[in-house]
């Protein structure tokens, strides 16, 4: 080992992600967490195919990794808040300090964080999905509808979605350096801000909404929406960009 | 070698640093004094490239810290012992510090040992007393066997022994020929380790001189003598341009003059000695009456 630079400092990124227990803690509850929502939302399809609400049509038979993919959008806070804390974690313990004199390049130090998040994030979504249809697909019985394609595709794609969202929220995070005001802005921005869009009165905050990287992720995710697949996956990666150049240039101009 | 050339840090109307342009050399222990507030940290926090500077530079080899390749394998600084994370083990700790600058891990152990805390590197730092993460802040510097180290405030927290091993430490490090600039609020710890001496005071350069030299320019030194024959001795005495005052009914405090010429004076005059002895100057109140004026939070003395 002779190398300093970007491999060095993915390799410190790595070894101090792994050295410390909220990490296993973290990943260990989103899988929790995704069991628990994927039996909830097939134990609600289980009851509205039997019982259904007045006025109501049945959901019928649906997609079992489609139900998983449908907990993510409450088990990413969880994902979220480990790639959040790899930044203000730092900033709350002084750390920051320590890891800025080892690799003082801004640009550098912040790319190795979201590299080793990503790393991290794909396999760690893959195997929540998993884990979600593992646990819906019992549940949903003679209503779930289990395709190895779509499986497969949900699988990845819920990876790839968590993955470069870990990227966005740890640019956002570079920028905000608090953890309460990190979760905060990820709650609004991620949850609050398109379901109040969608919901609104005119065709423009759809729109609006649409643009927004968690209803791209939806969208990637149901395999619905105004675009296809490849045009949600750009409207995140455009916003993960934007935010980690945010990140970098704050670390630039602010005294660590 | 430290190079710092017009540093200079403004927060909005305050300049905590002002305009210091001085070289730290190798080979030595630099001392670096000043109240609290004068400015040592943020002097250091530029050097390591945490702060930008407002003006001026900070050059450690003659080149900036952010564009060093491998830093740690340059500059070792312990800082604060406080920028550890504490949920971390101190093992994995200097594990991901050494991989960031391509540090054998080999080097880890060594480190651990000679700091004394092989036995608990794999429990978390947050468990550590000051004291243990001082040490650990210390194998952090060392980790890179670099040519320049910065400490502040390296011994606080330690216990006598180990205050001893940090000033045997220093001492050694600079006999290797590398640069050791080491801040302390300690003076007499300081006058015992250092060779040479910055002072700044509210974020000036107040003295940058060897340690012998800063301790004579106070106004420590003095002669005592203690004689039934007071009066007479004292009129001699201010004769030969010595300033004296009365301490008490049979005691003089003689400056301006070596006690060995008291001593003859004193014989001359037949005036019986019964005790006459030098008061050495101390590094402590060479640097109060230095930094007097520039005291940031003082209480008035």
């Amino acid at each position: 080992m002779t190398r300093g630079g970007m491999p060095g400092a993915l390799a410190a990124e790595w070894t101090k992600l792994w050295s410390i227990r909220s990490t296993w803690w973290g990943l260990a509850c989103a899988v929790l967490l995704m069991a628990l929502m994927s039996m909830i939302l097939a134990t609600g399809t289980v009851a509205n195919n039997t019982h259904p609400p007045a006025g109501e049509a049945p959901p019928g038979v649906v997609s079992v990794s489609g139900t998983a993919a449908g907990s993510v959008d409450m088990v990413q806070f969880v994902v979220l808040a480990l790639a959040i804390l790899m930044v203000t974690g730092e900033y709350a313990t002084g750390s920051i300090r320590a890891t800025l004199q080892w690799v003082p390049p801004r640009t550098r130090m912040l790319s190795a964080k979201a590299a080793v998040a990503m790393a991290v994030m794909f396999p760690a979504g893959v195997l929540l999905a998993l884990t979600g249809t593992a646990v819906a697909g019992p549940m949903l019985g003679k209503w779930g509808r289990l395709d190895a394609g779509d499986v497969v595709r949900d699988a990845l794609l819920t990876g790839v979605y968590l993955a470069v969202m870990s990227a966005f929220i740890l640019g956002v995070a570079a920028m905000l350096r608090s953890t309460a005001a990190t979760i905060t802005t990820a709650f609004l921005f991620v949850l609050v801000l398109p379901i109040t869009l969608v919901n609104g009165p005119s065709e423009l905050m759809k729109d609006v909404a649409d643009g927004l990287p968690s209803t791209a992720g939806r969208h990637l995710l149901n395999g619905d929406g105004p675009y296809p697949a490849a045009v949600a996956l750009l409207i995140i990666a455009a916003w993960t960009a934007a935010a980690l150049l945010g990140g970098i240039t704050v670390l630039r101009r602010r005294d660590a | 070698m430290i190079t710092l050339r017009g540093l200079t840090k403004r927060y909005g109307d305050k300049t905590a640093v002002d305009g210091l342009t001085l070289e730290v050399a190798a080979g030595k222990v630099t001392g670096f004094l000043g109240p609290n507030g004068a400015g040592k940290s943020t002097t250091m926090r530029m050097i390591v490239g945490l702060d930008r500077p407002s003006a001026g530079e900070a050059l450690v080899g003659g080149r900036r810290y952010a564009g060093l390749p491998r830093p740690l394998r340059e500059v070792g600084a312990l800082l604060d012992a406080g920028f550890v994370h504490p949920g971390r083990p101190a093992r994995a700790h200097l594990l991901a510090m050494a991989r960031s600058n391509g540090i054998d891990r080999a080097r880890v152990e060594e480190v651990l040992a000679m700091v004394g805390l092989e036995a608990v590197a794999g429990k978390r730092v947050g468990s550590y007393s000051l004291g243990m993460r001082q040490r650990l802040g210390i194998a952090g510097a060392l980790l890179g066997d670099p040519p320049v180290l910065m400490f502040d405030e390296p011994v606080n927290g330690l216990d006598p022994d180990g205050v001893l091993w940090v000033r045997g430490l220093m001492r050694g490090l600079a006999a290797d020929g590398r640069t050791v600039f080491v801040s302390s609020h300690l003076m007499s710890e300081m006058q015992l380790t250092a060779d040479r001496l910055v002072v700044i005071g509210r974020g000036r350069l107040l003295a940058d001189a060897p340690m012998s030299e800063v301790i004579a320019g106070g106004s420590g030194n003095a002669v005592r003598v203690r004689t039934p024959g007071a009066g007479d001795l004292a009129a001699r005495l201010t004769a030969v341009q010595a300033e004296v005052s009365r301490v008490d009914e049979d005691e003089l405090e003689v400056r301006g003059v070596p006690v060995d010429r008291v001593g003859l004076i004193a014989y001359e005059a037949g005036v019986p000695v019964l005790e006459l002895r030098a008061v050495e100057a101390s590094l402590e109140e060479a640097y109060m009456e230095l930094t007097g004026a520039s005291v940031e939070y003082g209480v008035g003395r």
